[in-house]
């Protein structure tokens, strides 16, 4: 739900990415944290397990800066996309104004997005909200994958009500931006027109073509551009063992569904941890990379001298409960 | 699509936003003022349900108001969630206790959270009597000011063109 807010003046929206497991939710979330410029960003905050499957949902704020005198921020979230964390998945959407659904370009994830998507809708549906007048896209990742469906199949497949559709190798940054910028600008421009009395709903728009990877993001798609690399990358994601596992607690309500080998190396209580990434963390796999997976924030644009700590340790339903700590330091207001 | 729900559309739009006035958060930041002044309480944040900040008074001494408000929401939808699965209609509050420094969490009407940050200057009973109070003085407000959201257009007429640029900046 849009909130608008005339003494501190400014918009904030929430957008939500949505999609099944492993379709690369995170990632893009990942890469805009990773890409945006410094004062427009905040921290990225992650409540995944152990094995980097996210649990409970990423979060981080996405600054547009001061758009006709109001500062309007986005809240980009993603959803945890397995199949057993419904409930959560559904608590992420509560008010949610834009969705982008990446599915998983790999043809024997067709099931999975489409059941996905199905999801989605009945969720909505359960916030008595209608799709239809969401605005949202799909971003067709892992465009990389050898064993990617064509964007034609995808779309007569997944994309019912014709949205505008992207494609997308989340992990080397293509197509992200793209993405977040059409579904960002459908979302601002429904704000808009319910506050000019909401004439038209805001549905989806009516560009049909897919948009390519390795495109530049203003550039409108030309059908004919090929996908920037058909290779596969030599191994999408070799520093990602540490999330072959998931936390011990995790699997013993639900062993990983993708089965790899587990991780020996820390085993721990049953708190999710929560990834801080600072804002000009550096490479992704760092990112991911997590010897300590604890509650951490840094002291990021801290105003006073004084230090700050804050420690979150949100330990779920399906499994937990809730804890919150916070601990003050510096003075801001 | 039923007819009275196309009818309905528009009322909808609307009621799915949330605006604050700046006359209306002077209230509340006079009751929040109140609050601390008589609870002993550090500091007070008024979140609403998605997440997002709607007012704060007090010694707020965080780097981070955007992740501590998406946090609270988190977490007190979870713990929604789980009065819902228990049969409980909703826990409206909750506790979390540090070594320092607690958190009390408080709904308040239906779409807001109350976020209440105390240190041992304190007790969770001073700081519940009075959330509490207070809660219900700011329920009241919002009732009063719901009538108010149809009025005219809220953001200025070059909102949208202004938007889209920005939108051109951020992500050229
Ligand atoms: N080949 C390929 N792999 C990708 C691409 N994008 C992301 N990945 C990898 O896919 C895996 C899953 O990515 P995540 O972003 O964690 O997936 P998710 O959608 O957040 O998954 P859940 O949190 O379980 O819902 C990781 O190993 C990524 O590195 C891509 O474009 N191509
Ligand atoms: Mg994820």
């Amino acid at each position: 739900m849009v909130q608008i807010n005339f003494a501190l003046k400014e918009v904030n929206c929430k957008i939500v990415f949505y999609g099944p497991g492993m379709s690369g939710k995170t990632t893009n979330l990942e890469i805009v944290h990773e890409k945006a410029p410094e004062e427009n960003k905040g921290e990225l905050t992650s409540i995944s397990t152990d094995g980097d499957r996210t649990l409970f949902f990423d979060f981080m704020p996405l600054d547009l800066g001061n758009v006709a005198g109001m500062r309007t921020k986005f809240q980009l979230y993603t959803v945890p996309g397995q199949v057993y964390y419904n409930s959560t998945r559904k608590l992420v959407l509560q008010g949610v104004d834009g969705v982008i659904f990446v599915a998983d370009s790999d043809a024997e994830k067709m099931s999975e997005n489409i059941e996905s998507y199905q999801n989605l809708i009945e969720n909505l549906q359960e916030y008595g909200k209608d799709i239809r007048e969401l605005p949202h896209v799909i971003q067709y990742n892992k465009r990389d994958h050898a064993n990617a469906m064509s964007v034609e199949d995808m779309d007569s497949q997944l994309n019912k009500f014709g949205v505008p559709t992207f494609e997308a190798v989340a992990y080397r940054g293509e197509g992200v931006f793209p993405t977040l910028k059409t579904l960002a600008g459908m979302v601002l421009e429904s704000i808009d027109r319910m506050d000019r009395g909401g004439k038209r709903a805001p549905a989806a728009e009516p560009a049909r073509a897919t948009q390519k990877v390795g495109k530049p993001a203003a550039a409108p798609a030309p059908r004919v551009a090929a996908p920037a690399s058909t290779q596969r990358p030599s191994s999408p994601k070799s520093a990602g063992s540490n999330r072959a596992a998931a936390a011990p607690s995790m699997a013993t309500a639900r062993p990983s569904a993708r089965g790899k080998a587990p991780v020996a190396a820390n085993p721990r209580p049953a708190a999710a941890p929560m990834r801080t990434s600072t804002a000009g963390k550096p490479a992704l796999s760092q990112n991911r990379r997590q010897a300590q997976p604890v509650a951490r924030v840094p002291a990021r644009r801290a105003s006073g001298g004084l230090a700050l700590v804050i420690t979150l340790s949100v330990l779920l339903v399906g499994a937990a409960a809730g804890v919150v700590y916070f601990f003050m330091g510096s003075n801001l207001s | 699509m039923s007819e009275a729900k196309k009818m309905s559309r528009n009322d909808k739009l609307r009621h799915d936003r949330l605006t604050f006035y700046k006359d209306d958060i002077d209230k509340i930041d006079k009751l929040l003022a109140e609050f601390l002044r008589l609870s002993g309480a550090k500091s007070a944040l008024l979140i609403d349900k998605e997440g997002h900040l709607v007012t704060k008074r007090g010694e707020i001494k965080t780097i981070d108001i955007d992740t501590i408000s998406a946090l609270v929401a988190g977490s007190f939808a979870a713990t929604k969630e789980m009065a819902r699965l228990l049969g409980e209609e909703e826990f409206t509050a909750m506790y979390h206790q540090g070594e320092r420094d607690n958190i009390q969490l408080g709904l308040v009407g239906d779409r807001t959270l109350l976020t209440i940050l105390f240190d041992d200057r304190t007790t969770v009973g001073m700081v519940r009597l009075y959330a509490n109070e207070t809660a219900k003085k700011l329920a009241d407000i919002f009732k009063s000011t719901m009538g108010r959201q149809h009025e005219s257009p809220d953001l200025g007429a070059d909102y949208g063109t202004n938007a889209k640029k920005s939108l051109d900046k951020l992500f050229d």
